[in-house]
């Protein structure tokens, strides 16, 4: 699952390195319009459809976070 | 007593004796108590009396609601506790406890938000505004009741009320709490935009006297009240000079107007925040920041993140993600896509919530169609430099410049600082063509002679005050500098005695001496206090 994500985001977001940072949000790795994309690139890909209160920088915080946020709405 | 603002003498001794009060008191109840009666005799004397009951009224309400749908997702939990559900089981049964939240939510949001939105349109439409509900009636409605920094406290009411909704935070318990949140009289006139679950948390357990914390407090406030006192109030007669008699003007005097009035606009905000955030600090209660050296920015959409912080932050909790995030944007987005327009999908995945946010903003700040323009303004540029990012790298790589290089760097900030002072010429002259009719006299002479001949000086400022303003401002953006690279006021507290005293003292002095102070006391009132 984990390896599926970081090659759709990758993909999507070639200039960012989703492997560099547990903090990618607080350390400003991503930002607010990066996770909007992320959620659209990733909720085409799976089908899922993530509830708004998921929407929380804690869950795009690093790669295994969002792997487990997506496989949980899976 | 009427009208105490910040910077009145009845202030500064309302906060004497409140801070004594409050922290000679050996409780938490007792802190909570002086400071409840504390919000309550601030907000009367500061005008809010007539209309003190719509800002109770809106406190109960917002706890009820708050509390109502607490209980349901309280039957939520202790359901999913007794049955072993699946992930997506689980957000099914989410789903219909959502919906009897949400029978909650929408009367309750329609009703807070009703009351700043009647104001605001009643305003637009050229209704009177009244301060009590017999006139209000007597008007046969035709008139509007404005409560002090309403558009302050129903922001953080629908937050929290959304983040109950959203289960991104608890419903709090102790009404106590929430009413001491909503009348907080640091924030309720001008901001900084709280989130009410982070002060009730700190209102539940208030700290006891810490000289460290006072003082710091203190000092933070001091520096605000340099900032409007010596450089804001000083400043602003310039600006309203010029832009009074604007067809008399020209060339480089209009544009040093345009400049004074954005950096008026700054010191004006900035040392309101200054001094409530630190009158705050000193009573153990830490607030959100609102600036964050703005004029350091090197875009629009990073300025917005520095400047008004909790204003942006707010609009892209409440407004941008959960647009953008929704299923019906998301829908839209991914059939643009699929059929192969992969550009245009993520441009209307960022440009539909960006504009609908800007929008509001631009209402939020005034409703005449100056600050509507204002907000279409700043919507349009923002989009222009997110929306299309990966062009402007390509046009960098093109033109071999590094934007992050000191040089381009510096220049990137000088662009943001004239956008700034763009979007303060749309509603520099109160009327739709605000910014063409500035312009217009930019354009329509040097303006040199008023600095040749000396009549520069004779606009509100003369040449000691320009002066002042100098060193005020190079102090200013020294202080930013080293914002940016230390604790300024635990460095200085660690200084020998009789420097730091000399720091403490010369700040104090150079208020009273260089404050500009109209008659009686009553320095004139701060820009953002009337939002």
């Amino acid at each position: 699952m984990r390896e599926r994500v970081k090659e759709i985001l990758e993909e999507n977001f070639p200039d960012i390195d989703f492997e560099s940072s547990d903090e990618l949000v607080d350390d400003g790795i991503i930002d607010s319009l990066s996770i909007v994309g992320m959620i659209s690139a990733l909720s085409d890909e799976f089908d899922v459809s993530l509830p708004y209160e998921e929407i929380v920088p804690e869950n795009f915080n690093s790669l295994d976070s969002i792997a487990e946020l997506i496989e949980k709405y899976m | 007593m009427i009208g105490m603002s910040y910077i009145s003498f009845s202030f500064l001794l309302f906060l004497a004796v409140l801070m004594t009060l409050y922290l000679l008191m050996p409780s938490v109840r007792l802190r909570q108590i002086i400071l409840l009666a504390g919000n309550l005799v601030f907000y009367i004397c500061a005008g809010g009396r007539s209309l003190l009951a719509i800002l109770i009224a809106t406190t109960f309400i917002v706890y009820a609601a708050s509390r109502l749908m607490g209980r349901v997702y309280e039957g939520f939990e202790s359901e999913t506790a007794a049955k072993e559900l699946k992930p997506k089981e689980k957000s099914q049964l989410l789903a219909s406890y959502r919906k009897r939240a949400k029978a909650v939510l929408i009367p309750s949001l329609v009703i807070v938000l009703g009351i700043l939105v009647y104001g605001k349109a009643g305003k637009l439409i050229g209704f009177p505004e009244t301060s009590d509900f017999s006139s209000l009636a007597g008007a046969g409605f035709r008139a509007v009741m404005v409560p002090l920094g309403i558009s302050y406290y129903t922001f953080s009411a629908v937050g929290y009320l959304l983040d109950i909704y959203w289960r991104k935070t608890k419903a709090e318990k102790n009404p106590l709490l929430l009413l001491l949140s909503m009348t907080y009289f640091p924030v309720i006139i001008q901001g900084p935009i709280s989130r009410y679950d982070r002060l009730m948390k700190q209102f539940g357990e208030l700290p006891g006297f810490s000289y460290e914390r006072v003082t710091f407090g203190l000092q933070r406030a001091v520096f605000g009240f340099f900032k409007k006192l010596v450089l804001a109030d000083r400043i602003s007669a310039f600006p309203a000079a010029v832009f009074g008699n604007i067809q008399e003007h020209s060339g480089l005097l209009v544009v040093l107007a345009v400049c004074a009035n954005a950096v008026h606009l700054y010191m004006d905000f900035s040392g309101c925040m200054d001094i409530v955030i630190g009158i705050s600090e000193a009573l153990g209660v830490t607030l959100d920041e609102n600036f964050s050296q703005p004029f350091f920015s090197k875009s629009a959409a990073e300025f917005w993140r520095r400047w008004h912080i909790t204003l942006g932050s707010w609009f892209k909790d409440y407004v941008y993600m959960p647009i953008a995030t929704s299923k019906f944007m998301m829908n839209r987005t991914s059939a643009i896509r699929k059929s192969g327009k992969k550009r245009l999908a993520s441009f209307t995945a960022a440009a539909v919530p960006l504009i609908v946010v800007w929008i509001l903003t631009g209402l939020w700040h005034g409703t005449g169609a100056d600050y509507l323009l204002w907000g279409v303004y700043w919507g349009v540029l923002i989009i222009l430099e997110t929306a299309f990012a990966p062009e402007w790298k390509k046009l960098a790589a093109y033109l071999h410049t590094e934007p992050d290089r000191p040089l381009p760097g510096f220049l990137r900030m000088v662009r943001t600082f004239v956008y700034f002072c763009f979007g303060r010429m749309i509603t520099a002259l109160g009327c739709a063509g605000s910014a063409l009719i500035i312009l217009r006299r930019i354009f329509s002479g040097s303006g040199a002679r008023e600095f040749i001949d000396g009549s520069v000086f004779t606009y509100g400022v003369d040449a000691k005050d320009f002066a002042v303003i100098a060193a005020g401002l190079f102090i200013c953006f020294l202080v930013s500098i080293w914002q940016t690279k230390m604790h300024i006021r635990e460095r200085i507290a660690k200084m020998a005695l009789p420097v730091r005293w000399a720091v403490y003292l010369a700040g104090i002095m150079a208020v009273v001496i260089f404050g500009v102070y109209g008659p009686g006391y009553s320095a004139s009132s701060f820009v953002y206090g009337a939002f």
